[in-house]
């Protein structure tokens, strides 16, 4: 049996913050690698390193050493701008307050990446619809995102972040704002999507959410350790 | 990012936050209305005074002198002629025929002055006169005619135009048509010997006379009839009159002994000289009279050409034939850079306002990205670059710009149109046409509305900038 292409992989990557005079190792020589399709949480302590290790993947951050491979990128090649481009094209980002425009209806800020990657006007607005109704959310959409639940917000954010068509979707505590049941249904879209064969990297501290991957790694001090679900 | 949608969202983004963006526009507003009434302001002045040198057809004319050494328009159009010695020639008619015979030259006005008119006398009202001046009435010399009419080519003698000035202190004042068909008298110089003076025979000499007299020392007094009443902003004291009555006025009347008179006076000495005894002799001698004008020449000639183009050209043809000749572009393109410079000063006056509203700009712009820091961490996570960043603030910058200069012209252009109202009121009362002395062409409002932008634009650079620096995740993470 052929050995996939890993999706994402970090081979010694360090990454350190200087603070006044101290320096301090947010990421210490982790190498990790994550199959297509898989289902990962990362967890651990504040400070730990969790978001650190996500925003480089995602590639908001780029590490101070190693080499970070995604979808075939070497991040740590790309300059800012093919940054965007790969952010754009690879990666969909769920936060924990949404981050949605509240004032514009859900299908404009769905549209948003759409509009960086230069998609023409009527395209995105269809897509935008398709992945509104793919979250549950085809009846509300004239409604701006303030004119809905906390539950409902974080669908048009799911559903943002799934406009581009993203290899992997990176959420950071998805469900950290809402209850218990709606972060349930948060939880089981997320884990539609992963069926739909998206790679999903979830960062939480909550066990349940963590005990739902498919692998959990653990981050402390900024090193791994990993637990298979 | 498609600039449609920059623009798009922009707007939105300025809409959001709308009572901060209406006065960061006010501020422009200001800025931009005062540079656009004080551009229009000179802008209207400076197509008044055109519009002016054009009616008068004073760019297709050449101001011919007979001294050489004339170059500027003005003073070889009022050149007085007179002696004409040394690098000049006298404007005859024959030389009048060789300007009408170059190439381009449509028409040739003569135009005589002389000051032998001292004073002009209607009722008990006696004043003085400094300025006769005569022309062909053929249309090249356009007068603005406040009531009657101008000089025609039918008019001989005995008829004249007064100014403004004169009808006003004749106590025509607003009621100029009132005095039209009045008659005044005009009082000449000392030793005036044209028309109408009153020249007696020499008295009788014993011996041998040689003709020479004193003409009549007395001032003369000619009657005219005003016909019309001009405008004229320079040389007030001064009336018109047709060329034929000038020749008249300039005539040299005196007694002279002519060959028939030294016959007659020979033959009475031969008589005198055949008789022992007293005998009277009667000195025979007859009046006459000599066209000074023909013979000194009149003291300068407009031609007018058939294209403003040819000017130039023709007024060098002229010079060769040994004549001052002068086009007026130089002096209107001298005129028309003294109205740039106080147009640059106004609207430099205008341009600190907008410096000032450029601030409010950089100020609100800073303020809207302190505020949207995390918008635009989210906006850069999903795929934004840099540069998207700093497009999309300086086009929301620029579009504050652009409203402020849309708002302000149209200020600017309600303000210019009541200002135009009086301004006209007042021209009209001083019997000058009405004319839109504040203007705003259709370049000035792409100009304050360009410039506004472009402020807005310029002004939005640096907080663009700093938005565009922002660390993405630093920019999620923001409170």
């Amino acid at each position: 049996m052929p050995i996939p292409t890993p999706v994402i992989e970090l081979r010694g990557v360090t990454k350190t913050y200087k603070l006044g005079g101290e320096t301090l190792n947010a990421l210490d020589n982790v190498s990790l690698v994550i199959q297509p399709g898989d289902y990962v949480t990362l967890t651990g302590p504040s400070g730990s390193g969790k978001s650190t290790l996500a925003n480089i993947i995602g590639g908001l951050d780029q590490p101070t050493s190693g080499t970070v491979i995604v979808d075939g990128n070497d991040l740590s090649q790309l300059r800012d701008a093919q940054l965007s481009e790969y952010r754009n094209h690879h990666i969909g980002f769920v936060f924990q307050s949404f981050n949605l425009q509240g004032n514009n209806t859900i299908v404009e800020n769905v549209m948003l990446p759409l509009v960086f990657s230069k998609v023409g006007r009527k395209a995105r607005k269809a897509r935008a619809i398709e992945c509104l109704q793919a979250v549950g959310l085809g009846d509300h959409l004239k409604h701006t995102a303030n004119q809905l639940s906390g539950g409902q917000r974080q669908r048009v954010a799911i559903a943002r972040a799934l406009a581009v068509r993203p290899s992997i979707i990176i959420a950071d505590e998805p469900t950290g704002n809402l209850d218990s049941a709606k972060g349930k249904e948060i939880m089981a879209l997320i884990n539609d999507l992963n069926t739909q064969g998206i790679t999903i990297l979830i960062i939480t501290h909550d066990q349940e959410v963590a005990r739902k991957a498919k692998h959990m790694i653990e981050i402390r001090d900024g090193k791994l350790s990993e637990h298979g679900a | 990012m498609h600039f449609s949608d920059y623009v798009i969202l922009a707007f939105r983004n300025i809409w959001r936050a709308k009572l901060r963006s209406a006065l960061t526009i006010f501020a422009v507003v200001i800025g931009a209305t005062s540079v656009t009434i004080m551009l229009a302001l000179v802008t209207g002045a400076k197509s008044f005074f055109l519009d002016q040198v054009q009616a008068n057809g004073t760019l297709q004319q050449v101001a011919i002198s007979p001294q050489q050494d004339i170059t500027n328009f003005n003073d070889a159009q009022h050149n007085s002629g007179g002696n004409c010695s040394t690098n000049c020639t006298k404007l005859t008619d024959l030389v009048v025929d060789k300007v009408k015979a170059i190439p381009h030259v449509t028409g040739v006005a003569r135009v005589a002055g002389q000051g032998m008119l001292a004073a002009i006398a209607y009722g008990n009202q006696n004043l003085s006169l400094n300025q006769t001046t005569a022309y062909d009435a053929n249309g090249i010399i356009v007068n603005n005619v406040l009531a009657g009419r101008d000089i025609q080519t039918s008019d001989t003698t005995g008829v004249l135009t007064i100014t403004s000035d004169y009808a006003d202190k004749f106590g025509f004042k607003g009621n100029y048509g009132g005095i039209i068909g009045k008659s005044v008298k005009l009082l000449t110089q000392d030793f005036y010997s044209g028309v109408g003076a009153n020249i007696q025979p020499p008295q009788q000499c014993n011996g041998p006379c040689n003709g020479n007299n004193q003409p009549n020392n007395k001032p003369t007094t000619l009657t005219g009839t005003i016909v019309g009443v001009i405008d004229t902003s320079n040389n007030s004291q001064s009336v018109r009159i047709p060329i034929e009555w000038m020749r008249e006025m300039q005539e040299n009347q005196m007694y002279q002994v002519t060959p028939a008179d030294q016959a007659a006076n020979a033959a009475q000495q031969a008589k005198c000289q055949r008789i022992a005894g007293p005998c009277n002799i009667t000195q025979h001698m007859t009046l006459t009279t000599t066209d000074m004008l023909a013979q000194n020449g009149y003291s300068s000639l407009i031609a007018k050409v058939d294209n403003s183009k040819n000017a130039a050209s023709v007024a060098t043809a002229v010079k060769k034939l040994g004549l001052g000749a002068a086009d007026a572009e130089a002096s209107i393109k001298q005129q028309l850079t003294i109205f740039n410079v106080i147009g640059l000063v106004l609207g430099g006056i205008g341009g600190i306002a907008l410096a000032v509203a450029a601030v409010g700009v950089v100020n609100t712009m800073v303020m809207a990205i302190l505020e949207r820091t995390r918008e635009i961490g989210v906006m850069r996570a999903v795929g934004a670059k840099r540069s998207t960043v700093r497009t999309l603030f300086t086009i929301e910058a620029a579009l504050l710009g652009f409203w402020g200069g849309v708002v302000g012209i149209a200020v600017g252009f309600g303000l210019t149109r009541i200002a135009n109202i009086f301004v006209n009121k007042q021209l009209v009362s001083q019997g000058v046409k009405a004319h839109d002395i504040i203007s705003l062409p259709p370049w000035l409002i792409l100009a304050v509305v360009g410039i506004a932008t472009l402020i807005g634009m310029l002004a939005g650079l640096y907080p663009a900038a700093r938005a565009a620096k922002l660390n993405p995740v630093e920019a999620l993470r923001y409170e």
